[in-house]
């Protein structure tokens, strides 16, 4: 016959299992905003990978190829590559909640850094009219860094317990 | 509560060089002779030093501001100690790697001195973060 006086907490004495075995199912829940933001990163950071890849795969018309054969597709391919594998580090570190932030400011500097470098070298040469596809790396780069910065903030590191019952 | 006074002396060794590299890049870039620039002055070199000018400037306001966040705001100096580890990281990438072909320091035995020292700058940083990180850590 079951004793209704005995709680969970009790059953899981009685099993063996202890509060440090409770506390491994420990979650983090994170807010609806950083959910939303975080899908918006993904998404950014895959559509402007997927457009380098059409441009370097010469999938789109209108492209200059003597601008690009000056240096800049060597500089937009190793960006990518780079920017692709720390997109994975960040969705790595939010799924096992580890080092999130540091992460996160990791790409933030790698963004911060790139858009200087281009203000500073390709200045010259990024008009909105004569390269679209070029200038819309730059015109909505402080949309991702807004993000990095806003996700970087309201990140929950802190495990919560979940509720006895 | 965790404070400053805690970090190791490796800590501090590590601060002073990362300092001195610092300093050494200020001076390096800021007399660089005129004649070097005018004998070399192709373009690549103009935007290379206007490279250089835009990172000295960020480069002069991290060295004024890092005290203050490591004597006053603890907590958030080793959000800041990884950022500027990031970014010496990122830098060294730019220039050997991404930005090869694009831009070319000028001849000078001071500036391939700085180059070549730029390791040492991000193991002196690597170190500072890993031991913020871990101090903070293992505090909480």
């Amino acid at each position: 016959m079951k004793n209704k006086n005995i709680n969970n907490l009790e059953l899981s004495t009685i099993l063996g299992h202890t509060d440090e075995h409770i506390n491994e199912k420990s979650y983090v829940f994170q807010s609806s905003s950083f959910k939303l933001i975080f899908s918006f990163i993904n998404l950014y950071a895959f559509i402007i990978i997927a457009l380098f890849f059409l441009v370097k795969g010469n999938l789109i018309e209108g492209i200059n190829w003597d601008f690009l054969d000056q240096g800049y597709l060597s500089v937009l391919n190793t960006r990518s590559i780079l920017v692709s594998i720390l997109v994975i580090s960040l969705n790595i570190s939010i799924y096992f909640n580890y080092g999130f932030k540091y992460v996160c400011l990791v790409l933030l500097v790698f963004m911060i850094n790139g858009a200087i470098d281009n203000a500073t070298l390709f200045s010259n040469n990024m008009h909105l009219i004569d390269r679209p596809y070029f200038a819309i790396f730059n015109v909505t780069r402080p949309l991702f860094i807004i993000a990095l910065f806003w996700v970087f903030i309201i990140h929950k590191d802190k495990k919560k317990s979940p509720k006895k019952v | 509560m965790y404070q400053s006074s805690e970090l190791s002396k490796f800590f501090w060794v590590s601060m002073s060089i990362a300092y001195a590299f610092c300093f050494s890049a200020l001076y390096t870039y800021t007399t660089i002779p005129e004649h070097t620039l005018e004998l070399n002055n192709t373009d690549q070199i103009i935007i290379t030093m206007k490279l250089a000018i835009v990172r000295l400037v960020i480069v002069a306001i991290a060295l004024l501001t890092y005290p203050v966040i490591l004597f006053k705001f603890f907590e958030y100096a080793k959000y800041f100690t990884v950022a500027l580890t990031a970014w010496a990281i990122t830098i060294y990438i730019d220039d050997n790697f991404v930005l090869l072909g694009i831009i070319q320091y000028p001849e000078s035995a001071l500036i391939s001195l700085v180059q070549l020292v730029h390791p040492i700058l991000i193991a002196s940083l690597l170190w500072m973060s890993i031991e913020l990180i871990f101090l903070t850590t293992a505090k909480d």
